[in-house]
């Protein structure tokens, strides 16, 4: 017997992109052997994603009023380990969504993971920002599978306890390899959340070849401008000691 | 015969990527298909042509009204560059790039020869497909299974 099964929330108007979500997450787990299964549920809407969300911790509830067994039904009032949400939709875009989510107040939030069609580096930023686990770039391909099980195995299904540090370490120490092109990671300790410079970084990585291109060009642009003047004041500084230390010997 | 039906569909295949029709997408969705997905392609592909269909129809009802609401011209054609990228169908994509470039610049004359080129690609791709489908079944009614 494997592992429990991840339950995976599919959000996207596109019936197709749905379709090709939803085989691809049944079909290739991405873990290799004894690597837990998905469940997939795919709606078309950000608003049918809240009502699945918010019913099922509704339900639950109505379920096990008592108070003590509330408190075991709210370690398990979500049934949805993670929510993959395309951006782009009528009504309720995805980014509505995740904020929607995250404000849903829960001491264990739903993981979010955003993916989109545009390579926008505002976009990604934004979402990152707003709380999302991750931002992957369509057509979703075989190795993102395992970068969303990263993301969903970051949040245990029964904790109790508070794991927004252990959330996405997973994705903290998958920072450490090459960035993707098609997929934009979230540091997610809380100093790298408020860390402008790991913002920064994310959204470099983030880019595509032609935008990243440019912002790192600049910015090493700057680095090495910066870099020249102290090592320029540097030297003047060594050759006026190094002279006067030779004249006065 | 097996044999030759199965050289008849390598051919169309690589045709297909061969003049651009398809790209590496396609092929990754090939590789999700095996033993425990085996309808994988087909099921992408008949949904993609299904629902291509109706973005089609749906631009022309949006350009043929006499007040076009450019942004939701654009809504359509992003879907469809969307649903074409999911399924490698790249030459119906990049003209859904320059349709949505017509869209920013509310060129109606633009959009409606974009339409009229996405039309073309899309129901050429869409003859391919079904011929493609229609030799992998002629295949596998080739292989009963016991």
């Amino acid at each position: 017997m494997g592992a429990a099964a991840v339950r995976v929330l599919v959000v996207d108007d596109s019936p197709v992109d749905r379709r090709v979500v939803e085989l691809l997450l049944r079909t290739h787990c991405g873990g290799g052997g004894g690597a837990a299964p998905f469940h997939v549920t795919a709606v078309d809407s950000g608003k049918k994603a809240m009502e699945l969300l918010g019913l099922e911790g509704q339900r639950r509830k109505q379920m096990c009023p008592s108070a003590t067994a509330a408190a075991a039904a709210d370690a398990n009032e979500q049934a949805i380990d993670i929510v993959l949400t395309d951006y782009c939709m009528p009504e309720m875009t995805g980014y509505d969504l995740l904020k929607a989510i995250k404000a849903l107040g829960s001491p264990n939030p739903i993981p979010v993971v955003v993916m989109s069609s545009e390579n926008e580096p505002q976009r990604i930023s934004r979402c990152l920002t707003a709380g999302a686990e991750d931002f992957i770039l369509k057509p979703l391909k075989i190795n993102d599978v395992q970068r969303l099980r990263e993301c969903s195995g970051a949040r245990p299904k029964a904790a109790t306890t508070d794991d927004d540090d252990d959330r996405c370490n997973t994705v903290s120490s998958s920072r450490k390899k090459l960035p993707s092109d098609h997929t934009a990671k979230k540091v997610a300790t809380a100093e790298q959340k408020t860390s402008p410079l790991a913002g920064l970084a994310m959204v470099i990585n983030a880019s595509s070849f032609e935008v990243s291109h440019y912002f790192q060009l600049l910015f090493k642009f700057i680095l090495i401008a910066y870099a020249v003047l102290c090592l320029s004041q540097l030297l003047h500084r060594w050759s006026n000691g190094s002279f006067l230390s030779l004249w006065c010997a | 015969m097996a044999a030759a039906l199965t050289s008849q569909l390598h051919a169309l295949v690589n045709n297909m990527f061969a003049t651009g029709l398809l790209d590496d997408q396609f092929q990754q969705l090939q590789m999700l298909q095996d033993f425990s997905a085996p309808d994988f392609v087909s099921e992408v592909v008949t949904l993609f042509c299904d629902d291509g269909e109706r973005i089609i129809g749906e631009l022309a009802r949006e350009l043929d009204k006499p007040n076009v609401d450019f942004d939701r011209v654009d809504s359509f054609a992003h879907q469809l560059k969307g649903s074409s990228a999911s399924v490698g169908a790249q030459k119906v994509k990049n003209t859904c790039i320059q349709f949505r470039e017509f869209c920013q610049q509310r060129s109606r004359d633009g959009c409606l020869k974009t339409l009229d080129l996405v039309r073309t690609e899309f129901y050429d791709l869409r003859n391919k497909f079904q011929a493609m489908l229609q030799l992998e079944q002629q295949i596998q009614a080739c292989y009963p299974k016991h």
